[in-house]
């Protein structure tokens, strides 16, 4: 299942600053869609809107044409859309296994006095996620580390156990913050992979907000360029790179008329 | 012990390996849960009076300090106020005791009426985060001991309020002492062994994020304040269980059981014990209980500065308490491969230690049906 995600005129304030300025843009069921700007355009700010971590200042945020605005991220988890970190929040001291396995939260039956007294149907839909955890880990090329403590792992290690976390949630938008940063050339390339796999497989809706241009350019059907709060284009990952105004705002005016 | 089958096995680096070490076959663990069945079955008969008398005392705070576990170890809230949960189940108790009601309804109030106290504290609290939650929870110790001392019709007053309940029954060949533990046994098991598998699996993990990170568990669809409340409302109910136990085995309660210092030394007995630990709840009831004892015989002047050095010296060299030794033991073994060393069931300590201290006590006259 893939969601639709739209947004109207969405703006946020922080006080007197305007951090996003009506910023509109529709993300296609099994898109996946490009965010991208310099440094403080807005494109987490915008991540947290949608997510429910940060309430828009005005506009609306629909998913599947249900208007979302406001709702609290635990509500949007369960309404299908799930989130990964730009800097991977794991419970370091547990394993592998136990952490992906918090994203089938929301998927487990039963209240606190069923799982007090271990209800057959609690301990058979724990087994049953716990298995599924590991073939998602085994599908991520992670299958060798459930068990491992989280702080035995690289960073770049750690941004996989974080996708297959909210991949567990069986989410229909998936929205990736900055999935590249700090990884090494070989593992953006296996990154590359596993969206696309997802799509392919899944089908679900992935936003990615990324300022690696090799990744936006071999993932993204589409893109928004962010500048200062605002859209400054939408289109494909290829016209955003050529797009004069895109190349002022990245490095800065008169160094773009150099390149023109 | 529940038979903790293999899902639920405690995570170790050696699980990744094929053959599971000798601590974690399951047959292994069936054994050793009931070697230590077998001995807490065996114990009452066989230990002396005084020692299942302070046995059942352990019991009572092991309880309460598992439900301070509840809300600060697993979930991260700072409590303040867990033992006026204690003194509310207990003045409950008394209450019922006295008024003839039967001894089934007056647990069940035990239980329901500092639950719901709770929760209606949390409601409010919970939403404040942070320090705030442990400054709401200081005032209920605060307000509660006056409001125990003003509510004298009920209470009791100043004086405080006894029940006797709970002797041996008629033909069942023990003595008091032993029939009290018994009880404190089984209630406290229970409780403890439900309260063991809440905090693994789905809520477990959830109380851990809420812990750890509010925005990753709103964004895997756990609400943090719903959590919390949950927690500190599991924590409440459970104080009410050690408050029915307390009133059960001491037979005595004052407005003096809920104050403000008691439940800093609850909440000393929990860091000490271990946070975030079932073993360590256990060992931080043995705490509450047996060091002032033991201060006590030293010398009773000295008892405060005693209790405090122990404090600092166990937080010195076990910052994650007595139960992080326990587990630090366990796992130098593993990594040595060694792993003959039999399933020795963490719990037993309390009835060791608590056979220590019974020596040079007087006797005095048992009671009972024996």
């Amino acid at each position: 299942m893939a969601a639709e995600l739209a947004l109207q005129d969405m703006s946020l304030q922080f006080g007197g600053i305007k951090v996003l300025q009506e910023v509109s843009f529709t993300v296609e069921p099994g898109q996946i869609f490009g965010l991208v700007g310099p440094n403080g355009a807005g494109k987490t700010s915008l991540f947290n809107c949608i997510s429910g971590h940060y309430r828009p200042t005005s506009g609306s945020v629909r998913i599947d044409g249900t208007q979302v605005q406001g709702a609290r991220p635990a509500t949007l988890a369960r309404h299908g859309l799930a989130r990964t970190f730009q800097h991977p929040a794991l419970q370091l001291h547990e394993t592998v296994l136990e952490n992906v396995l918090l994203g089938a939260h929301s998927r487990l039956p039963g209240g606190p006095l069923e799982w007090s007294l271990r209800l057959p149907r609690t301990r058979r839909a724990e087994k049953e996620l716990r298995a599924e955890a590991l073939e998602l880990l085994e599908r991520n090329g992670l299958g060798w580390a459930a068990h491992l403590p989280a702080d035995e792992l690289s960073h770049g290690l750690h941004k996989g156990v974080e996708l297959c976390r909210a991949l567990l949630m069986k989410p229909e938008l998936l929205l990736l913050d900055e999935p590249a940063a700090g990884l090494p050339h070989s593992e953006v390339e296996q990154l590359i992979a596993t969206v696309r796999r997802l799509r392919a497989d899944d089908g679900i809706t992935v936003v990615v907000v990324e300022h690696h241009m090799g990744l936006i350019a071999a993932l993204t059907d589409r893109v928004v360029v962010l500048d200062h709060g605002a859209k400054l284009m939408e289109g494909t990952a290829a016209e955003a790179q050529s797009d004069p105004r895109v190349i002022e705002a990245y490095i800065g005016k008169d160094a773009a008329d150099d390149v023109a | 012990m529940a038979s903790a089958s293999a899902v639920q096995a405690t995570p170790s680096p050696s699980a990744a390996s094929p053959a599971p070490s000798f601590t974690e076959r399951p047959w292994v663990r069936r054994a050793g849960a009931l070697l230590l069945l077998v001995v807490l079955v065996v114990a009452p008969l066989v230990l002396p009076q005084f020692a299942n008398e302070t046995l059942a005392r352990v019991g009572v705070f092991a309880v309460a300090v598992l439900g301070l576990n509840v809300v600060m170890g697993y979930t991260g809230q700072v409590s303040l106020g867990q033992i006026f949960f204690l003194g509310l189940g207990a003045y409950v108790t008394a209450y019922g005791v006295q008024h003839d009601w039967n001894v089934v309804v007056v647990f069940l109030l035990a239980c329901v009426v500092p639950a719901v106290a709770g929760l209606v504290v949390a409601l409010a609290a919970a939403r404040l985060g942070g320090l705030a939650i442990a400054m709401v929870t200081i005032a209920l110790p605060i307000v509660g001991v006056p409001l125990a001392k003003r509510l004298g019709d009920v209470t009791g007053g100043s004086q405080g309020i006894s029940a006797r309940m709970g002797g041996a029954p008629e033909g069942s060949g023990l003595y008091n002492d032993q029939w009290t533990l018994y009880v404190v046994l089984v209630i406290g098991g229970i409780v403890f062994l439900l309260t063991r598998s809440l905090v693994r699996g789905k809520f477990g993990r959830a109380f851990a994020i809420v812990k750890g990170n509010e925005h990753v568990a709103s964004s895997m669809g756990i609400s943090p304040y719903r959590y919390k409340v949950l927690a500190f409302t599991i924590a409440s109910l459970i104080g009410g269980v050690s408050g029915f136990l307390y009133m059960y085995v001491i037979q005595y309660t004052s407005p003096e059981t809920m104050s403000f210092g008691h439940s800093i030394q609850l909440l000393a007995a929990m860091v000490i014990g271990g946070a975030g630990s079932i073993v360590g709840s256990i060992l931080g009831g043995a705490y509450y209980v047996l060091v002032p004892q033991l201060t006590n015989e030293i010398d009773a002047s000295l008892t405060a500065l005693l209790q405090g050095a122990i404090l600092l010296a166990v937080l010195f060299v076990l910052p994650g308490g007595l139960a992080s030794l326990l587990r630090a033991v366990t796992r130098g073994r593993r990594r040595s491969g060694a792993g003959n060393g039999a399933a020795a069931p963490s719990t037993t300590p309390p009835s060791t230690a608590g056979s220590a201290p019974a020596a040079g006590e007087p006797e005095t006259e048992r009671h009972g049906h024996a």
